[in-house]
């Protein structure tokens, strides 16, 4: 479970892709999902994921990011299987699992390289409440905390003679109960020592608190912005005016 | 007997938790594992029960391979009452906690309520049979977690840091149920960081630092060594460096270094 977790949460490495600006990382998965959206044939479609996984190499991410394709294969299969149950067209199928991995691994390109400070000013970037991004970013923040508390919760309870693997679907859905209510009293207790801790270091005492890091771009941050931006509306046009209309 | 024979273990990360472990110990024996955040304690105890198995190296906990037998069957021999309570309790009520294990090992229905009576009155926790175990103090939820693993009486019984949360009489009380347990032939291991709650049980005593066994041996023995305890980011107990210091100078009078009241009086006379 920690290796395929691994797929999604930030891990602080150096690289030329983490040092960009988080809100132009943010334009590129951006950018790179609407393009998944445009693209009219699973062809096009796997020029966006080379480009992705070139993205990827270049941050250092080509084995984390292999553990989100494969975990988003399982429901991709899924996706393929019901469209071509209810479609009867294969290429349609194929083009939106592929689809779907695409859009998945866009986004996870961008949670995988921003950390959750870097998230936090990009959400402050459009002006969001302020509770609401404390709230998204803690959860962010939480993630890999929850994970580890899944984990050792599993230990307690297999060393109570719990087997996880054993019997039908139902059996096995049962045995998770002793797994997730711990989890989640863990999670509402630790919500409330977290609120308590925020407002005894003075949470909401300003309207406006001040900053530790200002976001400001440099020239590379705005060169790669406008070449995404650039590369895109070449793609864009390509699809919709020189590229044929085909689902292969 | 539970046999580490050369064992490494590198977790996923590629970090290397464990580094050629070489250790025997035998059935009925008092052992604590001390050292460092990070020293590799936990993860060590986590091979015994088989929730981690060995990179390379075998654990025979037995004679019994712990990466051919799955944790639920070693777990029926090995108890291991986790750090933290609120990683296991889920149940409605005490009693239903405790009877958890003896119903997942297949306990009968007269044996689990016969087990479960004992639990609750070797534990003093019969006034909250019917309570919710989420209510329970720190220190009555660290109690349960006891009980639940000592219901159905394994032969191993694993402590991870069982003084966590726990006030001086109730780590009295603790050092009394492990020394019962030692005198009923259990084997006893105990991980903790508490060096002065250690010290009276008189365990053998394993050092661990950055993966390795850095010093087994008698407590007497091992909390002697200030270098090696320093090597390990260990503290002596207050009594040997108080015993150390006395011998030095040369009429130093007898103290008693396994009691605390009993030299001073000495030192009062």
């Amino acid at each position: 479970m920690m290796w395929l977790s691994g797929g999604f949460v930030f891990r602080r490495t150096d690289s030329a892709y983490h040092r960009l600006d988080p809100r132009v990382k943010l334009l590129i998965s951006l950018l790179l999902f609407t393009t998944s959206l445009l693209v009219r044939s699973v062809f096009q479609l796997a020029f966006v994921l080379v480009v992705i996984v070139s993205i990827a190499a270049v941050a250092k991410l080509l084995k984390r990011i292999s553990r989100t394709m494969l975990l988003t294969a399982t429901f991709s299969l899924f996706i393929f299987v019901i469209n071509v149950v209810f479609t009867h067209n294969i290429a349609t199928s194929a083009l939106y699992a592929t689809r779907f991995v695409a859009i998945v691994i866009s986004t996870s390109l961008f949670f995988l390289t921003a950390s959750p400070d870097e998230l936090e000013q990009v959400m402050k970037t459009f002006h969001l409440p302020r509770d609401v991004v404390f709230a998204f970013v803690t959860a962010v923040r939480f993630i890999p905390v929850m994970m580890l508390d899944t984990l050792q919760i599993m230990d307690a309870q297999k060393s109570r003679g719990l087997e996880l693997e054993k019997g039908n679907v139902l059996k096995r859905v049962k045995n998770m109960i002793p797994i997730l209510i711990p989890l989640v009293v863990n999670s509402v207790v630790r919500s409330g020592e977290l609120a308590e801790a925020m407002e005894s270091r003075a949470y909401g005492a300003v309207p406006k608190p001040t900053s530790l890091y200002v976001y400001r771009s440099s020239i590379t941050d705005r060169v790669v912005a406008l070449a995404s931006v650039g590369l895109f509306a070449v793609a864009a046009y390509a699809i919709y005016f020189i590229l044929p209309v085909s689902f292969i | 007997m539970i046999d580490f024979r050369d064992v490494s273990f590198v977790h996923p990360t590629g970090v290397k938790a464990l580094d050629s472990v070489t250790l025997t110990i035998k059935d009925g024996e008092s052992l604590a594992i001390v050292g460092e955040n990070g020293a590799g304690k936990t993860t060590l105890v986590k091979h015994i029960t088989g929730l981690l198995k060995p990179t390379t190296g075998v654990v025979l906990v037995d004679g019994q391979d712990t990466r051919e037998t799955s944790t639920a069957l070693l777990s029926r021999k090995v108890g291991v009452a986790f750090q933290n309570p609120d990683h296991q309790l889920f149940s409605e009520s005490v009693e239903e906690e405790i009877a958890f294990g003896l119903r997942n090992f297949g306990f009968s229905q007269d044996l689990t309520a016969q087990r479960t009576d004992w639990s609750l009155k070797t534990f003093g926790l019969e006034e909250y049979r019917k309570s919710s175990p989420l209510i329970l103090s720190g220190g009555e939820k660290k109690r349960l977690t006891l009980a639940c693993i000592l219901s159905w009486d394994p032969q191993v019984v694993v402590l991870d840091e069982p003084t966590v949360g726990q006030d001086s009489i109730q780590k009295e009380k603790l050092v009394e149920t492990i020394r019962m347990l030692g005198s009923t032939g259990k084997t006893v291991i105990v991980v903790s960081h508490d060096i002065e709650f250690l010290w009276p049980i008189q365990p053998r005593v394993v050092v661990m630092a950055r993966g390795k066994v850095v010093a087994d041996g008698p407590a007497s023995r091992v909390f002697e060594d200030a270098a090696v305890l320093l090597n390990a980011r260990v503290t002596q107990p207050q009594l040997v460096a108080f015993r150390q210091l006395l011998k030095a100078k040369p009429s130093s009078p007898f103290v008693d270094y396994l009691d605390a009241r009993r030299s001073i009086a000495e030192l009062m006379k």
